[in-house]
Protein backbone atom coordinates (compact mmCIF):
# COMPACT_ATOMS: atom_id res chain seq x y z
CA UNK A 1 0.00 0.00 0.00
CA UNK A 2 1.55 3.25 -1.14
CA UNK A 3 1.35 6.16 1.28
CA UNK A 4 1.15 9.70 -0.13
CA UNK A 5 1.50 12.59 2.29
CA UNK A 6 1.33 16.22 1.24
CA UNK A 7 1.42 19.40 3.31
CA UNK A 8 0.74 17.46 6.50
CA UNK A 9 0.54 19.60 9.61
CA UNK A 10 -0.38 18.69 13.14
CA UNK A 11 -0.57 21.28 15.87
CA UNK A 12 -1.63 20.08 19.31
CA UNK A 13 -3.59 22.15 21.77
CA UNK A 14 -1.29 24.69 23.32
CA UNK A 15 0.23 25.44 19.94
CA UNK A 16 2.82 22.65 19.88
CA UNK A 17 3.55 21.91 16.21
CA UNK A 18 4.47 18.24 15.81
CA UNK A 19 4.35 18.18 12.00
CA UNK A 20 4.97 21.19 9.82
CA UNK A 21 4.01 20.84 6.15
CA UNK A 22 5.36 17.33 5.66
CA UNK A 23 5.52 15.88 2.14
CA UNK A 24 6.48 12.22 1.86
CA UNK A 25 5.82 9.18 -0.27
CA UNK A 26 6.24 5.72 1.19
CA UNK A 27 6.36 2.87 -1.34
CA UNK A 28 5.66 -0.83 -0.80
CA UNK A 29 8.32 -2.67 1.20
CA UNK A 30 10.26 -1.82 4.35
CA UNK A 31 10.61 1.88 4.99
CA UNK A 32 12.56 3.37 7.89
CA UNK A 33 11.72 6.54 9.74
CA UNK A 34 14.42 8.22 11.77
CA UNK A 35 14.49 11.35 13.84
CA UNK A 36 15.30 12.71 17.27
CA UNK A 37 12.75 12.79 20.09
CA UNK A 38 10.06 15.31 19.22
CA UNK A 39 10.82 15.13 15.49
CA UNK A 40 7.20 14.12 14.78
CA UNK A 41 7.64 10.42 13.99
CA UNK A 42 5.09 9.18 16.51
CA UNK A 43 2.56 11.83 15.51
CA UNK A 44 2.97 10.84 11.86
CA UNK A 45 2.43 7.18 12.73
CA UNK A 46 -0.62 7.96 14.85
CA UNK A 47 -2.11 9.95 11.97
CA UNK A 48 -1.45 7.09 9.54
CA UNK A 49 -3.07 4.67 12.00
CA UNK A 50 -6.17 6.87 12.14
CA UNK A 51 -5.77 7.46 15.86
CA UNK A 52 -5.06 11.20 15.53
CA UNK A 53 -6.47 13.65 12.98
CA UNK A 54 -4.14 16.05 11.18
CA UNK A 55 -4.62 19.81 11.47
CA UNK A 56 -4.20 20.19 7.70
CA UNK A 57 -2.77 18.44 4.67
CA UNK A 58 -3.70 15.31 2.82
CA UNK A 59 -2.84 11.67 3.42
CA UNK A 60 -3.83 8.78 1.20
CA UNK A 61 -3.00 5.15 1.90
CA UNK A 62 -3.55 2.71 -0.92
CA UNK A 63 -5.71 5.39 -2.54
CA UNK A 64 -7.91 5.81 0.56
CA UNK A 65 -8.19 9.35 1.87
CA UNK A 66 -7.64 9.41 5.65
CA UNK A 67 -9.68 12.60 5.94
CA UNK A 68 -12.87 10.60 5.45
CA UNK A 69 -14.38 8.08 7.87
CA UNK A 70 -14.76 5.53 5.11
CA UNK A 71 -11.14 6.03 4.08
CA UNK A 72 -9.87 5.59 7.63
CA UNK A 73 -11.92 2.44 8.13
CA UNK A 74 -10.70 1.01 4.82
CA UNK A 75 -7.09 1.63 5.84
CA UNK A 76 -7.63 0.26 9.34
CA UNK A 77 -8.96 -2.98 7.84
CA UNK A 78 -5.53 -3.47 6.27
CA UNK A 79 -3.52 -2.08 9.16
CA UNK A 80 -1.35 -3.57 11.86
CA UNK A 81 -0.22 -0.98 14.38
CA UNK A 82 2.27 -1.28 17.19
CA UNK A 83 2.27 2.00 19.12
CA UNK A 84 5.29 3.29 20.96
CA UNK A 85 3.42 3.54 24.25
CA UNK A 86 2.03 0.04 24.11
CA UNK A 87 -0.44 -0.98 26.80
CA UNK A 88 -2.41 -4.13 27.50
CA UNK A 89 -5.29 -5.14 29.76
CA UNK A 90 -3.57 -6.69 32.78
CA UNK A 91 -6.63 -8.74 33.68
CA UNK A 92 -6.69 -10.68 30.39
CA UNK A 93 -4.40 -13.50 29.36
CA UNK A 94 -2.20 -13.08 26.28
CA UNK A 95 -4.54 -15.36 24.30
CA UNK A 96 -7.65 -13.47 25.41
CA UNK A 97 -6.10 -10.09 24.63
CA UNK A 98 -5.17 -11.21 21.13
CA UNK A 99 -8.62 -12.74 20.67
CA UNK A 100 -10.23 -9.44 21.70
CA UNK A 101 -8.12 -7.39 19.28
CA UNK A 102 -8.74 -9.95 16.53
CA UNK A 103 -12.50 -9.59 17.03
CA UNK A 104 -12.19 -5.81 16.81
CA UNK A 105 -10.22 -6.26 13.60
CA UNK A 106 -13.19 -8.11 12.16
CA UNK A 107 -11.89 -11.68 12.43
CA UNK A 108 -15.32 -13.10 13.16
CA UNK A 109 -14.68 -16.74 12.27
CA UNK A 110 -13.84 -18.37 15.58
CA UNK A 111 -11.76 -21.22 14.16
CA UNK A 112 -9.71 -18.91 11.94
CA UNK A 113 -9.21 -16.50 14.82
CA UNK A 114 -8.07 -19.18 17.23
CA UNK A 115 -5.66 -20.62 14.70
CA UNK A 116 -4.17 -17.23 13.89
CA UNK A 117 -3.80 -16.29 17.57
CA UNK A 118 -2.09 -19.64 18.21
CA UNK A 119 0.28 -19.13 15.25
CA UNK A 120 1.27 -15.66 16.37
CA UNK A 121 1.82 -16.73 19.96
CA UNK A 122 4.20 -19.30 18.52
CA UNK A 123 5.91 -16.69 16.32
CA UNK A 124 6.59 -14.41 19.29
CA UNK A 125 7.56 -17.39 21.48
CA UNK A 126 4.77 -16.86 23.99
CA UNK A 127 2.93 -20.17 23.60
CA UNK A 128 4.02 -21.42 27.05
CA UNK A 129 2.68 -18.19 28.60
CA UNK A 130 -0.45 -17.86 26.45
CA UNK A 131 -2.88 -18.49 29.28
CA UNK A 132 -1.17 -16.35 31.89
CA UNK A 133 -2.59 -12.96 32.79
CA UNK A 134 -0.72 -10.08 31.22
CA UNK A 135 -0.35 -8.49 34.67
CA UNK A 136 2.61 -10.77 35.32
CA UNK A 137 4.36 -10.20 31.97
CA UNK A 138 7.72 -8.44 31.73
CA UNK A 139 8.13 -5.41 29.44
CA UNK A 140 9.72 -7.55 26.73
CA UNK A 141 6.91 -10.12 26.89
CA UNK A 142 4.30 -7.37 26.62
CA UNK A 143 6.15 -5.96 23.64
CA UNK A 144 5.93 -9.39 22.01
CA UNK A 145 2.19 -9.45 22.66
CA UNK A 146 2.06 -6.05 20.99
CA UNK A 147 3.93 -7.38 17.98
CA UNK A 148 1.55 -10.34 17.76
CA UNK A 149 -1.56 -8.13 17.86
CA UNK A 150 -0.13 -5.96 15.08
CA UNK A 151 0.24 -8.99 12.81
CA UNK A 152 -3.18 -10.49 13.60
CA UNK A 153 -5.24 -9.83 10.50
CA UNK A 154 -2.39 -10.32 8.00
CA UNK A 155 -2.14 -6.55 7.44
CA UNK A 156 -1.06 -5.02 4.14
CA UNK A 157 0.25 -2.00 6.03
CA UNK A 158 2.28 -2.48 9.19
CA UNK A 159 3.17 0.58 11.26
CA UNK A 160 5.61 -0.16 14.04
CA UNK A 161 6.83 2.53 16.41
CA UNK A 162 9.93 1.59 18.39
CA UNK A 163 9.11 -2.10 18.07
CA UNK A 164 12.34 -3.42 19.54
CA UNK A 165 12.21 -1.34 22.72
CA UNK A 166 12.42 -3.71 25.67
CA UNK A 167 13.50 -6.71 23.62
CA UNK A 168 16.75 -8.50 24.37
CA UNK A 169 19.34 -8.67 21.54
CA UNK A 170 18.24 -12.12 20.39
CA UNK A 171 14.57 -11.13 20.32
CA UNK A 172 15.50 -7.93 18.52
CA UNK A 173 17.28 -9.77 15.74
CA UNK A 174 14.45 -12.29 15.49
CA UNK A 175 11.87 -9.52 15.20
CA UNK A 176 13.91 -7.66 12.58
CA UNK A 177 14.07 -10.81 10.51
CA UNK A 178 10.37 -11.38 10.99
CA UNK A 179 9.62 -7.85 9.77
CA UNK A 180 11.80 -8.26 6.68
CA UNK A 181 10.18 -11.59 5.82
CA UNK A 182 6.75 -10.13 6.44
CA UNK A 183 7.29 -7.07 4.25
CA UNK A 184 7.40 -8.74 0.81
CA UNK A 185 4.69 -6.98 -1.17
CA UNK A 186 3.33 -5.23 1.89
CA UNK A 187 4.28 -1.85 3.34
CA UNK A 188 6.11 -1.78 6.65
CA UNK A 189 6.82 1.59 8.20
CA UNK A 190 9.41 1.24 10.92
CA UNK A 191 10.23 4.06 13.28
CA UNK A 192 13.05 3.62 15.72
CA UNK A 193 15.90 5.28 17.56
CA UNK A 194 18.01 2.21 16.92
CA UNK A 195 19.66 3.09 13.62
CA UNK A 196 21.07 -0.42 13.33
CA UNK A 197 17.51 -1.82 13.10
CA UNK A 198 16.92 0.39 10.06
CA UNK A 199 20.32 -0.44 8.58
CA UNK A 200 19.56 -4.16 8.78
CA UNK A 201 16.06 -4.03 7.34
CA UNK A 202 15.22 -0.94 5.27
CA UNK A 203 16.37 0.01 1.81
CA UNK A 204 14.60 3.36 1.95
CA UNK A 205 14.66 5.86 4.76
CA UNK A 206 13.20 9.22 5.73
CA UNK A 207 14.57 11.49 8.43
CA UNK A 208 12.38 13.99 10.24
CA UNK A 209 13.48 16.97 12.28
CA UNK A 210 11.14 19.40 14.01
CA UNK A 211 8.18 18.08 12.07
CA UNK A 212 9.80 18.46 8.68
CA UNK A 213 11.36 16.07 6.22
CA UNK A 214 15.12 16.63 6.02
CA UNK A 215 16.04 13.50 4.10
CA UNK A 216 14.32 10.98 1.84
CA UNK A 217 16.28 8.37 -0.04
CA UNK A 218 17.97 5.02 0.18
CA UNK A 219 19.94 3.91 3.19
CA UNK A 220 23.08 3.99 1.03
CA UNK A 221 22.43 7.63 0.13
CA UNK A 222 22.09 8.45 3.81
CA UNK A 223 25.38 6.67 4.50
CA UNK A 224 27.07 8.73 1.79
CA UNK A 225 26.09 11.92 3.62
CA UNK A 226 28.98 11.05 5.94
CA UNK A 227 31.55 10.33 3.21
CA UNK A 228 34.86 11.89 4.26
CA UNK A 229 33.40 13.00 7.58
CA UNK A 230 33.95 9.95 9.77
CA UNK A 231 37.17 9.71 11.74
CA UNK A 232 38.86 7.34 14.10
CA UNK A 233 40.93 9.03 16.81
CA UNK A 234 43.07 7.24 19.40
CA UNK A 235 44.08 9.36 22.35
CA UNK A 236 44.86 9.06 26.04
CA UNK A 237 43.75 12.64 26.56
CA UNK A 238 40.30 14.24 26.65
CA UNK A 239 37.76 13.26 23.98
CA UNK A 240 37.75 15.28 20.73
CA UNK A 241 35.77 18.48 20.95
CA UNK A 242 35.29 18.85 17.21
CA UNK A 243 32.28 17.11 15.69
CA UNK A 244 30.05 14.44 17.28
CA UNK A 245 31.48 11.42 19.08
CA UNK A 246 29.65 8.32 17.81
CA UNK A 247 31.41 5.77 19.99
CA UNK A 248 34.24 5.40 22.49
CA UNK A 249 36.11 2.13 22.95
CA UNK A 250 38.93 1.37 25.37
CA UNK A 251 42.25 1.01 23.50
CA UNK A 252 45.77 -0.01 24.59
CA UNK A 253 46.88 3.60 24.10
CA UNK A 254 43.89 5.22 25.77
CA UNK A 255 40.52 5.44 24.03
CA UNK A 256 39.49 4.99 20.41
CA UNK A 257 36.84 7.53 19.40
CA UNK A 258 34.69 7.40 16.29
CA UNK A 259 33.84 10.97 15.36
CA UNK A 260 31.65 12.56 12.72
CA UNK A 261 33.18 15.91 11.83
CA UNK A 262 33.71 17.99 8.71
CA UNK A 263 37.47 18.13 9.32
CA UNK A 264 39.91 15.85 11.11
CA UNK A 265 39.09 16.29 14.80
CA UNK A 266 42.70 16.13 15.93
CA UNK A 267 46.24 15.00 15.14
CA UNK A 268 46.41 11.34 14.19
CA UNK A 269 42.74 11.19 13.18
CA UNK A 270 42.28 8.87 10.23
CA UNK A 271 39.24 8.65 7.95
CA UNK A 272 37.09 5.51 8.15
CA UNK A 273 34.18 4.13 6.13
CA UNK A 274 30.84 5.58 7.22
CA UNK A 275 27.87 3.56 8.47
CA UNK A 276 24.18 4.50 8.53
CA UNK A 277 24.45 5.93 12.02
CA UNK A 278 27.26 8.22 10.82
CA UNK A 279 25.14 9.35 7.89
CA UNK A 280 22.25 10.12 10.20
CA UNK A 281 24.48 12.11 12.55
CA UNK A 282 26.16 13.92 9.66
CA UNK A 283 22.73 14.93 8.42
CA UNK A 284 21.19 15.96 11.73
CA UNK A 285 24.21 17.73 13.18
CA UNK A 286 24.91 19.64 9.99
CA UNK B 1 -20.99 -2.71 14.25
CA UNK B 2 -22.37 -5.87 15.84
CA UNK B 3 -19.00 -7.66 15.87
CA UNK B 4 -17.25 -4.84 17.68
CA UNK B 5 -20.20 -4.39 20.03
CA UNK B 6 -20.32 -8.10 20.87
CA UNK B 7 -16.54 -8.32 21.34
CA UNK B 8 -16.45 -5.30 23.59
CA UNK B 9 -19.50 -6.47 25.55
CA UNK B 10 -18.00 -9.91 26.09
CA UNK B 11 -14.53 -8.84 27.14
CA UNK B 12 -15.59 -5.85 29.22
CA UNK B 13 -18.04 -8.10 31.05
CA UNK B 14 -15.33 -10.70 31.57
CA UNK B 15 -12.76 -8.22 32.87
CA UNK B 16 -15.18 -6.48 35.20
CA UNK B 17 -16.90 -9.54 36.64
CA UNK B 18 -13.48 -10.94 37.61
CA UNK B 19 -12.60 -7.87 39.62
CA UNK B 20 -12.67 -8.76 43.30
CA UNK B 21 -13.90 -5.31 44.27
CA UNK B 22 -17.04 -5.83 42.17
CA UNK B 23 -18.00 -8.56 44.64
CA UNK B 24 -16.39 -7.25 47.80
CA UNK B 25 -17.90 -3.74 47.72
CA UNK B 26 -21.58 -4.86 47.57
CA UNK B 27 -20.92 -7.66 50.06
CA UNK B 28 -19.37 -5.29 52.59
CA UNK B 29 -22.12 -2.74 51.96
CA UNK B 30 -24.75 -5.34 52.74
CA UNK B 31 -22.99 -6.54 55.88
CA UNK B 32 -22.58 -2.98 57.05
CA UNK B 33 -26.22 -2.24 56.27
CA UNK B 34 -27.48 -5.21 58.27
CA UNK B 35 -25.19 -4.35 61.17
CA UNK B 36 -26.15 -0.68 61.38
CA UNK B 37 -29.88 -1.13 60.98
CA UNK B 38 -31.01 -2.54 57.70
CA UNK B 39 -34.30 -3.43 59.33
CA UNK B 40 -36.09 -4.81 56.28
CA UNK B 41 -33.37 -7.34 55.53
CA UNK B 42 -33.91 -8.80 59.01
CA UNK B 43 -37.65 -8.25 59.21
CA UNK B 44 -38.20 -10.15 55.96
CA UNK B 45 -37.54 -13.35 57.84
CA UNK B 46 -39.56 -12.48 60.95
CA UNK B 47 -43.24 -13.46 60.48
CA UNK B 48 -44.29 -10.96 63.11
CA UNK B 49 -42.46 -8.03 61.54
CA UNK B 50 -42.46 -8.57 57.79
CA UNK B 51 -44.96 -6.81 55.52
CA UNK B 52 -48.13 -8.83 54.98
CA UNK B 53 -47.89 -8.69 51.18
CA UNK B 54 -45.11 -10.36 49.21
CA UNK B 55 -45.19 -7.50 46.70
CA UNK B 56 -44.59 -4.88 49.38
CA UNK B 57 -41.83 -6.95 50.92
CA UNK B 58 -39.78 -7.57 47.76
CA UNK B 59 -40.38 -4.13 46.25
CA UNK B 60 -39.40 -2.57 49.59
CA UNK B 61 -36.29 -4.73 49.49
CA UNK B 62 -35.60 -3.49 45.94
CA UNK B 63 -35.84 0.13 47.10
CA UNK B 64 -33.43 -0.42 49.98
CA UNK B 65 -30.89 -2.44 47.99
CA UNK B 66 -31.08 -0.18 44.95
CA UNK B 67 -30.63 2.93 47.07
CA UNK B 68 -27.66 1.39 48.79
CA UNK B 69 -25.85 -0.74 46.23
CA UNK B 70 -26.14 1.72 43.33
CA UNK B 71 -23.58 3.89 45.16
CA UNK B 72 -20.95 1.17 44.91
CA UNK B 73 -22.14 0.35 41.38
CA UNK B 74 -21.42 3.89 40.19
CA UNK B 75 -18.08 4.06 42.00
CA UNK B 76 -16.93 0.69 40.60
CA UNK B 77 -17.70 1.74 37.03
CA UNK B 78 -15.99 5.12 37.29
CA UNK B 79 -12.64 3.99 35.88
CA UNK B 80 -13.90 1.87 32.99
CA UNK B 81 -13.71 4.38 30.16
CA UNK B 82 -10.73 6.42 31.29
CA UNK B 83 -8.67 3.35 32.06
CA UNK B 84 -8.18 2.58 28.36
CA UNK B 85 -6.10 5.75 28.17
CA UNK B 86 -4.48 5.14 31.55
CA UNK B 87 -3.44 1.61 30.53
CA UNK B 88 -2.37 2.92 27.08
CA UNK B 89 -4.59 0.38 25.33
CA UNK B 90 -6.70 3.05 23.64
CA UNK B 91 -4.40 3.58 20.66
CA UNK B 92 -4.42 -0.13 19.78
CA UNK B 93 -8.22 -0.23 19.98
CA UNK B 94 -8.63 3.08 18.13
CA UNK B 95 -6.46 1.77 15.27
CA UNK B 96 -8.85 -1.12 14.59
CA UNK B 97 -11.71 -0.72 12.12
CA UNK B 98 -14.18 -1.30 14.96
CA UNK B 99 -16.71 1.51 15.18
CA UNK B 100 -15.87 3.53 18.36
CA UNK B 101 -19.55 3.96 19.23
CA UNK B 102 -20.07 0.20 19.06
CA UNK B 103 -17.08 -0.33 21.35
CA UNK B 104 -18.40 2.26 23.79
CA UNK B 105 -21.85 0.69 23.83
CA UNK B 106 -20.32 -2.75 24.38
CA UNK B 107 -18.18 -1.42 27.21
CA UNK B 108 -21.16 0.35 28.76
CA UNK B 109 -23.45 -2.65 28.72
CA UNK B 110 -20.75 -5.25 29.37
CA UNK B 111 -19.09 -3.55 32.33
CA UNK B 112 -22.47 -2.35 33.61
CA UNK B 113 -23.98 -5.84 33.47
CA UNK B 114 -20.95 -7.35 35.21
CA UNK B 115 -21.14 -4.79 38.01
CA UNK B 116 -24.88 -5.43 38.34
CA UNK B 117 -24.41 -9.21 38.71
CA UNK B 118 -23.66 -9.09 42.49
CA UNK B 119 -26.64 -6.76 42.97
CA UNK B 120 -28.90 -9.15 41.07
CA UNK B 121 -27.51 -12.11 42.99
CA UNK B 122 -28.03 -10.37 46.34
CA UNK B 123 -31.52 -9.16 45.50
CA UNK B 124 -32.81 -12.39 44.00
CA UNK B 125 -31.06 -14.33 46.75
CA UNK B 126 -32.91 -12.42 49.46
CA UNK B 127 -36.15 -12.60 47.48
CA UNK B 128 -35.78 -16.36 47.04
CA UNK B 129 -35.00 -16.85 50.71
CA UNK B 130 -38.02 -14.74 51.56
CA UNK B 131 -40.22 -16.75 49.18
CA UNK B 132 -39.10 -20.00 50.80
CA UNK B 133 -39.42 -18.63 54.33
CA UNK B 134 -42.84 -17.07 53.79
CA UNK B 135 -44.15 -19.83 51.54
CA UNK B 136 -45.07 -17.25 48.89
CA UNK B 137 -43.52 -18.12 45.51
CA UNK B 138 -45.14 -15.01 44.00
CA UNK B 139 -42.35 -13.01 45.61
CA UNK B 140 -39.95 -14.23 42.91
CA UNK B 141 -42.17 -12.88 40.16
CA UNK B 142 -42.49 -9.51 41.90
CA UNK B 143 -38.74 -9.45 42.44
CA UNK B 144 -38.10 -9.96 38.73
CA UNK B 145 -40.61 -7.25 37.82
CA UNK B 146 -39.06 -4.87 40.36
CA UNK B 147 -35.59 -5.60 39.00
CA UNK B 148 -36.62 -4.74 35.47
CA UNK B 149 -38.73 -1.70 36.36
CA UNK B 150 -36.70 -0.20 39.20
CA UNK B 151 -33.11 -1.45 39.09
CA UNK B 152 -32.46 -1.62 35.34
CA UNK B 153 -33.38 1.97 34.33
CA UNK B 154 -31.65 3.40 37.40
CA UNK B 155 -28.49 1.36 36.90
CA UNK B 156 -28.37 2.16 33.18
CA UNK B 157 -28.52 5.85 34.05
CA UNK B 158 -25.87 5.51 36.76
CA UNK B 159 -23.59 3.49 34.46
CA UNK B 160 -23.69 6.19 31.77
CA UNK B 161 -22.92 8.84 34.36
CA UNK B 162 -20.07 6.79 35.81
CA UNK B 163 -18.46 6.14 32.43
CA UNK B 164 -18.69 9.71 31.17
CA UNK B 165 -18.19 11.64 34.42
CA UNK B 166 -14.49 10.82 34.88
CA UNK B 167 -13.80 12.33 31.45
CA UNK B 168 -14.66 15.67 33.01
CA UNK B 169 -13.33 15.28 36.57
CA UNK B 170 -10.78 12.78 37.92
CA UNK B 171 -12.31 9.42 38.85
CA UNK B 172 -11.70 9.75 42.63
CA UNK B 173 -13.38 13.16 42.66
CA UNK B 174 -16.20 11.82 40.51
CA UNK B 175 -16.84 9.10 43.09
CA UNK B 176 -17.16 11.67 45.87
CA UNK B 177 -19.47 13.85 43.77
CA UNK B 178 -21.50 10.83 42.72
CA UNK B 179 -22.13 9.73 46.32
CA UNK B 180 -23.27 13.27 47.11
CA UNK B 181 -25.52 13.35 44.08
CA UNK B 182 -27.04 9.97 44.90
CA UNK B 183 -27.85 10.90 48.47
CA UNK B 184 -29.15 14.32 47.43
CA UNK B 185 -31.27 12.91 44.61
CA UNK B 186 -32.77 10.04 46.57
CA UNK B 187 -32.61 10.59 50.30
CA UNK B 188 -33.21 14.30 50.86
CA UNK B 189 -36.96 14.98 51.42
CA UNK B 190 -38.33 17.33 48.71
CA UNK B 191 -39.79 19.79 51.21
CA UNK B 192 -36.44 20.48 52.91
CA UNK B 193 -34.42 21.60 49.89
CA UNK B 194 -34.54 21.39 46.08
CA UNK B 195 -33.88 17.76 45.19
CA UNK B 196 -34.56 15.27 42.43
CA UNK B 197 -36.41 13.01 44.90
CA UNK B 198 -39.90 12.27 43.67
CA UNK B 199 -39.32 13.88 40.25
CA UNK B 200 -39.45 12.35 36.80
CA UNK B 201 -35.69 11.94 36.96
CA UNK B 202 -35.68 10.36 40.42
CA UNK B 203 -32.87 7.82 39.92
CA UNK B 204 -34.48 5.44 42.39
CA UNK B 205 -37.56 5.21 40.19
CA UNK B 206 -40.24 6.82 42.37
CA UNK B 207 -42.80 6.95 39.56
CA UNK B 208 -42.32 3.32 38.57
CA UNK B 209 -42.57 2.28 42.21
CA UNK B 210 -45.73 4.29 42.80
CA UNK B 211 -47.65 3.92 39.55
CA UNK B 212 -46.48 0.55 38.22
CA UNK B 213 -45.78 -1.41 41.40
CA UNK B 214 -48.27 0.46 43.67
CA UNK B 215 -45.61 0.78 46.31
CA UNK B 216 -45.82 3.59 48.84
CA UNK B 217 -43.26 2.45 51.36
CA UNK B 218 -43.26 -0.52 53.72
CA UNK B 219 -45.98 1.02 55.83
CA UNK B 220 -47.89 2.35 52.79
CA UNK B 221 -47.61 5.98 53.82
CA UNK B 222 -44.64 7.31 51.84
CA UNK B 223 -44.79 9.66 48.86
CA UNK B 224 -42.20 8.48 46.35
CA UNK B 225 -43.48 10.46 43.36
CA UNK B 226 -45.77 13.36 42.56
CA UNK B 227 -46.17 16.90 43.89
CA UNK B 228 -45.08 17.59 47.46
CA UNK B 229 -46.56 20.48 49.34
CA UNK B 230 -43.99 23.23 49.90
CA UNK B 231 -41.37 21.62 47.65
CA UNK B 232 -39.52 23.32 44.83
CA UNK B 233 -39.15 21.62 41.43
CA UNK B 234 -42.78 20.45 41.61
CA UNK B 235 -43.04 21.09 37.87
CA UNK B 236 -40.97 17.91 37.58
CA UNK B 237 -43.44 16.07 39.80
CA UNK B 238 -46.67 15.46 37.86
CA UNK B 239 -49.27 13.17 39.37
CA UNK B 240 -48.06 9.57 39.19
CA UNK B 241 -49.90 7.54 36.56
CA UNK B 242 -48.71 4.47 34.66
CA UNK B 243 -48.12 6.63 31.55
CA UNK B 244 -46.04 9.11 33.52
CA UNK B 245 -44.12 6.22 35.09
CA UNK B 246 -43.23 4.88 31.64
CA UNK B 247 -42.30 8.43 30.64
CA UNK B 248 -40.07 8.66 33.72
CA UNK B 249 -38.25 5.47 32.72
CA UNK B 250 -37.94 6.81 29.19
CA UNK B 251 -36.50 10.10 30.47
CA UNK B 252 -33.90 8.26 32.56
CA UNK B 253 -32.88 6.13 29.57
CA UNK B 254 -32.79 9.15 27.26
CA UNK B 255 -30.58 10.96 29.77
CA UNK B 256 -28.29 7.91 29.89
CA UNK B 257 -27.97 7.96 26.10
CA UNK B 258 -27.31 11.71 26.10
CA UNK B 259 -24.66 11.45 28.82
CA UNK B 260 -22.97 8.60 26.98
CA UNK B 261 -23.06 10.49 23.68
CA UNK B 262 -21.50 13.54 25.34
CA UNK B 263 -18.79 11.34 26.85
CA UNK B 264 -18.09 9.80 23.44
CA UNK B 265 -17.89 13.20 21.76
CA UNK B 266 -15.58 14.51 24.46
CA UNK B 267 -13.25 11.54 24.17
CA UNK B 268 -13.11 11.76 20.37
CA UNK B 269 -12.39 15.49 20.57
CA UNK B 270 -9.57 14.97 23.05
CA UNK B 271 -8.04 12.14 21.03
CA UNK B 272 -7.75 14.44 18.05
Amino acid sequence: MRIEISGLTKTYRGGVAALDGLDLTVPTGMFGLLGANGAGKTTLMRILAGVVRPSSGRVTVGGHDLATGAGRTAVQRELGYLPQDLGVYPDLTARQFLDYVALLKGMDDRAVRRRRVGELLEVVALTPHADRRLRGFSGGMRQRVGIAQALLADPQLLIVDEPTAGLDPEERIRFRTLLSQFAGRRTVLLSTHIVDDIAQTCREVAVLAKGRLIFRGTADELVRRADGRVWSVVTDGPPPTEGTVVSALPHENGMRYRVVAADAPGPGARPVDPALEDGYLALTTN
Amino acid sequence: MTGAFAASLRYEFRMQVRKRSVWIVPALTLVLFVLIGGSLLRDLFDPAERPPEARTAVVGLAVQLHGLLAIGFGCLLADRLVRDDRLRVASILDATPAEPRARLLGKYLGAGAATAVPILVAYLGFALAYAVDSGGPGAIGWALVAFVVVFVPGLLFVAALALAGPLVVPAPLFRVLFVGYWLWGNVVPPDTMPTLSGTLVHPLGGYALTALLHFRGIDGEDTLAGPVSGATLNFLRPDPTPAVAVLSIGVLLALAVAVLACGHALRVRRAR
